[in-house]
């Protein structure tokens, strides 16, 4: 064995079948713990995606809490403002149309206010769901019922204006929203 | 020979039958005329394009004819304007005095196809309230600009304040008509307060001229529409259903050759796009001017 060894070829022979050996024994250890690593992986993607679905809520509710406020002290037009700066940097932003969509109502702009309420909610379908943070159920289904028969009666009256047809169909889509349909 | 002479009558005769087809080059031609925003030069580049466009898209020769508020009445009158472009209180005069139909009105911001007026005072200012307004210095927009005058006359005149008495100076200084100069005038402190339409907080805001956070909104009228397309009495109703049409249907996509580019018609004319709304839905301006003496109901 030592007269083996003493060979320099032979030494090195015996290192690379020593370092197959080990390679060989390790990849077997991880092999066998594979399924836990890829449940691992799993569970920190779920975990990932709680958190950013956390943080984009606490983000959204800081982004617009000086609207919200502005809305509640009853300085709508100070708040349609202040969405206005908001929306230069986030301006495809669904949650700033739902909350432009009710100050404009507040406003009595019903068209433009429908108008949000569509955009916000093709944008993000989550609006027009009954639970979650940022619900709008309540308020679209409020404006749909107060609304539709309105505009029904008008846009059957005025059988050639093309902008109460345009409004009518934008409350359609909300109310299909509302009742879980899709587009 | 014969042949010849057969070919060449029939050349000639093709020749002048091409010439005999009508085209929109050679009908009568409508003329529109525009009521003008800050000038007459700003007020061509803005709605050339878009007069290029009707006349494409209707069939029909038009001619844009830019014309001062306060001549519009006069000029509608002399020179047979087939449409009008105006502030929607020049639409309630021509229609009460001169029956205009009404075609389509322009859509411009978060309200759409209408629009509102403001009182604003600086944040800093301590005016908080219409009732803060009495004794102090206040800029308005011209007589005769909807959301630059008459709904903030008439919020102040439901508030119990009468302008004419309440405030300790108030101006129509020259080139009021162009609104960011009285938010700017107010921002700078030559003026307590500022009738200023919400169209311009907007845009300036927008446009970052100006923040949210610098002004304290004092009142807001009531929303009522904005500037309006309308009609002369005697016009085809056909050109003005197709006229209507032309505009309703107007996309931001939509370009027109205009100086040998194409140019997008709506962004073009700072629009976003056109409304059908009922005439109706100008009563709430009719009472406004009632109540603020003014055009077309005033009373001496």
């Amino acid at each position: 064995m030592s007269r083996l060894l003493q060979d320099h070829f032979d030494r090195w022979h015996v290192l690379v079948l020593l370092l197959a050996v080990f390679g060989a024994a390790a990849l077997l250890l991880t092999a066998g713990g594979g399924g836990d690593a890829a449940a691992r992986s799993e569970l920190n993607r779920q975990l990932e995606q709680d958190v950013a679905y956390r943080a984009r809520i606490d983000f959204l509710q800081d982004l617009y809490r000086p609207v919200l406020d502005l809305e509640k002290s009853g300085a709508r037009q100070q708040a349609l403002l202040k969405l206005e700066e908001i929306s230069r940097r986030y301006p495809g932003e669904g949650y700033g149309f739902i909350i432009k969509g009710r100050i404009l109502l507040q406003l009595d702009a019903v068209e433009e206010a429908v108008a949000n309420y569509v955009d916000g909610v093709r944008l993000n379908g989550d609006f027009a769901d009954r639970q979650g943070p940022f619900s709008a159920w309540n308020e679209i289904n409020q404006l749909v019922s107060r609304q539709l028969p309105s505009f029904s009666e008008r846009a059957r009256t005025h059988p050639d204006n093309a902008t109460l047809k345009r409004v009518l169909s934008n409350l359609h889509y909300l109310q299909s929203r509302l009742a879980g349909g899709c587009e | 020979m014969r042949n010849i002479i057969f070919c060449l009558f029939g050349l000639l005769c093709s020749i002048l039958l091409s010439g005999c087809q009508q085209t929109a080059d050679q009908g009568p031609v409508y003329k529109i005329g525009y009521m003008n925003c800050n000038s007459e030069q700003e007020t061509r580049l803005r709605f050339a394009p878009l007069t290029r466009y009707l006349s494409e898209k209707v069939g029909v020769r038009f001619e844009m004819v830019p014309v001062d508020t306060q001549d519009f009445e006069d000029r509608f009158k002399k020179e047979e304007f087939a449409f009008t472009h105006t502030n929607s209180l020049l639409y309630l005069i021509l229609r009460q005095d001169h029956d205009l139909q009404l075609v389509a009105t322009e859509k411009r911001g978060q309200f759409g196809a209408r629009t509102a007026g403001t009182i604003i005072s600086r944040k800093d200012s301590g005016i908080r309230t219409l009732a803060d307004l009495k004794g102090k210095r206040m800029i308005f927009g011209p007589q005769l600009a909807p959301s630059g005058y008459l709904a903030q006359y008439d919020l102040m005149l439901k508030a119990g304040i009468d302008p004419e008495t309440d405030l300790s100076y108030y101006a129509i200084p020259h080139g009021s008509f162009k609104h960011e100069k009285l938010i700017y005038a107010v921002y700078f402190g030559a003026y307590d307060v500022a009738a200023a339409p919400a169209l311009d907080l907007e845009v300036m805001t927008r446009e970052g001229k100006i923040s949210a956070d610098d002004f304290q909104i004092v009142a807001q009228s009531p929303i009522f529409p904005y500037c309006t397309f309308g009609a002369a009495k005697g016009v085809d109703p056909d050109l003005v259903k197709r006229f209507r049409e032309a505009l309703v249907s107007l996309t931001p996509e939509d370009t027109v050759d205009y100086n040998g580019e194409q140019v997008k018609v709506l962004k073009s004319a700072w629009v976003d796009g056109f409304e059908q709304l009922l005439d109706s839905d100008y009563d709430i301006l009719r009472g406004m001017a009632k109540r603020a003496n003014m055009p077309p109901y005033q009373e001496f």
